[in-house]
């Protein structure tokens, strides 16, 4: 995957979001899991995105990711309108723009590595052979591609987890969101995943959103924001980074 | 990975469901198929006999006066055991009228005269056999052949049937007696026997000669006159003759000139509506196994909200979730209706064996056969595709 570079008029900023609210239910019944929110996320950032549960970190995520619509508010990504955008619309910047990692494994346990990895480029509708070539090349980014032909259950946690990163970074995304990507993860397997996200950050410049309420997963990001009832109370630079080199020391 | 191949994995990972789940459409399509095929067969059949054997026949039946009103209502063999109680005024003398005019079209005229008498090989008691009275040139009409002997004008001629049943275990009864109605008849001839649905009738009866027949049960009029015209396409000459002869001896117009092209039509009506019928039936079952086919891929989709979550993280589109789940239930669908066709094909197969007239699958069947089978999975596969599509993949994706 070459880096990336901002496209010619590209806006600078991937996300850059006003006034999100995100309501469920009816009513007494009525949730606001978001109320306000505000976010600009530029192009190559890490950010870290905290709370405790029931903050409407993951809500919010599922909003950046286009898994959900927020009840008001506008959210622009890579400079493009995509609040209120239909569908199919929808389906097809995740295929492309935006990519997830979840706390789940979430891989499909009938397809191998490989076929897991190709999996958005085929909705994506690419050519087989562009498709392979990706997949076989985001694969050996994550150190995988000697086990491409495995099918998930013959992969340890933290492979998967790395198999999953594969197949987000392989269609070239603007936007990398991870879900508590180290939460069904031992601590070494843990390590190992966060590495392989500082790596992207830094050599291909990926922009990656992580949710996460465990303060040393946070603590690999560069920027840390954090909310608490559906707010964002903190928003400040990491200061004291694990880096890449350290997280490197600390898996072995 | 196109929607054929994720389906049929899904199907195959899940055999027993998979199969069970079929079987509603298995039977459906094999009741389908096989009534349909068995209508097709029993239909192409009679047609066959009657182009073989029946298709020159022509029956004057006696009818009510057209000065009644009734004309043309053929009453069904006229004679004192018809159902419909038509008084016949057709006698022996009326066929050979029509022999005599008819020379050019005609090949042969025979009277047929059902008479109310028993028939025993003792001067009394009944064997249950019905005992008519005609000429030597009905059995040419009826393409009945021989197996010993000839129809001599004095004796009696045996149907094959009726041959076993009055003299059991004889193989050729030729000079024997029999009596019909106390009067002793000598047996000259048996018939070989009649081959399919018309050849069953001739072989219960016993054949006397019509005028000895008549004289015995105290009657001058026969039941009906059958007519058989030289070529398949002289029947209609051969009816307008019937006809004009009769009309100019009956005035009155008191019977009716019935061509068995017009029989055959009547049958082959009433079979394609019975055939219809019971296929309309049978499509109940095909409704139930595709209520079958929605429940069963509605449990899937529930249990997949995770897959589908998956997948539309993935950029999958609204269309190729329910393309996909379509497929499945298509899949299914076509699976076991193959199953089905394939059975009604073994079906089809003893069926002929036992019946003994070719009833193997017609391709019209199985055209309807795969045209059902994509229609209940298309049709019942909407619902839980549609479902599946429509999943918000938020939604999907938090049900763990």
């Amino acid at each position: 995957m070459e880096r990336v570079e901002p496209r010619e008029g590209a806006a600078a900023q991937v996300i850059r979001a006003r006034g999100l609210v995100r309501e469920y239910g009816q009513g007494e019944a009525l949730v606001r899991a978001l109320d306000g929110v505000d976010l600009d996320v530029g192009r190559g950032e890490f950010v870290a995105l905290m709370g405790p549960s029931g903050s409407g970190k993951s809500t919010l995520m599922q909003i950046l990711g286009l898994l959900d619509r927020p009840t008001s508010g506008t959210y622009a990504l890579s400079g493009r309108d995509v609040a209120g955008i239909g569908s199919g619309a929808a389906a097809s910047l995740r295929g492309r723009s935006i990519a997830f990692v979840f706390q789940a494994i979430h891989l499909l346990p009938r397809l191998t590595a490989l076929a897991n990895v190709e999996l958005p480029m085929v909705y994506a509708r690419m050519p087989a052979a562009d498709r392979d070539t990706r997949a076989r090349r985001s694969l050996a980014q994550v150190g995988l591609e000697p086990l491409s032909h495995r099918l998930p259950s013959q992969l340890s946690g933290g492979q998967a987890q790395r198999v999953a990163i594969a197949r987000a970074i392989a269609p070239g995304p603007d936007l990398l969101l991870a879900d508590e990507p180290t939460g069904a993860l031992d601590r070494h397997s843990g390590r190992e995943v966060l590495r392989v996200f500082q790596e992207l950050n830094e050599s291909l410049g990926l922009t990656i959103v992580l949710v996460t309420h465990d303060p040393i997963v946070a603590r690999h990001a560069r920027r840390l924001v954090e909310l608490e009832d559906g707010r964002i109370v903190s928003d400040r630079p990491v200061e004291d980074r694990i880096t890449a080199a350290a997280a490197a020391e600390a898996a072995r | 990975m196109n929607a054929l191949a994720i389906a049929f994995d899904s199907i195959w990972s899940h055999r027993t469901r998979s199969a069970l789940t079929a079987l509603g459409v298995v039977i459906g399509v094999f009741a389908v198929v096989t009534l349909t095929s068995l209508g097709t067969a029993v239909s192409n059949y009679v047609t066959g006999q009657f182009n073989t054997l029946g298709a020159r026949i022509i029956t004057v039946s006696p009818s009510l006066p057209a000065a009644t009103g009734g004309a043309h209502a053929p009453g069904r063999r006229g004679g004192p055991n018809g159902f419909v109680q038509v008084p016949s005024t057709l006698t022996a003398t009326d066929a050979q009228a029509i022999a005599a005019a008819g020379a050019g079209s005609i090949a042969a005229v025979a009277p047929v005269a059902d008479l109310p008498a028993t028939v025993a090989t003792s001067p009394t008691g009944s064997a249950g056999i019905q005992a008519v009275g005609t000429t030597n040139a009905y059995f040419g009409i009826e393409q009945a052949t021989f197996a010993h002997g000839r129809f001599d004008g004095r004796g009696a001629v045996l149907g094959s049937r009726a041959a076993t049943t009055l003299f059991p275990g004889v193989r050729r009864p030729l000079g024997r007696d029999i009596y019909v109605d106390g009067r002793a008849f000598a047996v000259v001839g048996v018939l070989n026997a009649g081959k399919g649905i018309l050849g069953d009738q001739i072989d219960r009866n016993v054949f006397v000669p019509v005028s000895a027949g008549l004289s015995l049960v105290k009657l001058t009029t026969v039941s009906e006159i059958i007519v058989g015209a030289r070529t398949n396409g002289g029947v209609n000459a051969a009816a307008r003759v019937t006809t004009r002869v009769l009309t100019a001896r009956h005035p009155n117009r008191d019977f009716a000139v019935i061509k068995s092209t017009a029989i055959l039509s009547t049958i082959q009506s009433t079979l394609s509506t019975i055939t219809t019928f019971l296929s309309g039936l049978a499509a109940i079952s095909l409704l139930v196994g595709g209520i079958g086919i929605m429940n069963i891929m509605l449990v899937t989709v529930t249990e997949r909200f995770r897959e589908i979550g998956i997948r539309k993280a993935l950029g999958a589109r609204d269309g190729d979730i329910l393309v996909q789940f379509l497929s499945e239930s298509v899949l299914l669908a076509v699976l076991g209706g193959a199953v089905g066709t394939a059975l009604s094909a073994v079906a089809g197969g003893i069926i002929a064996h036992l019946a003994g007239f070719p009833a193997g699958l017609t391709a019209n069947a199985v055209v309807i056969a795969l045209g059902f089978s994509i229609g209940v999975g298309a049709i019942f596969g909407v619902l839980p595709a549609l479902r599946a599509a429509r999943l918000m993949p938020a939604e999907a994706l938090r049900s763990e």
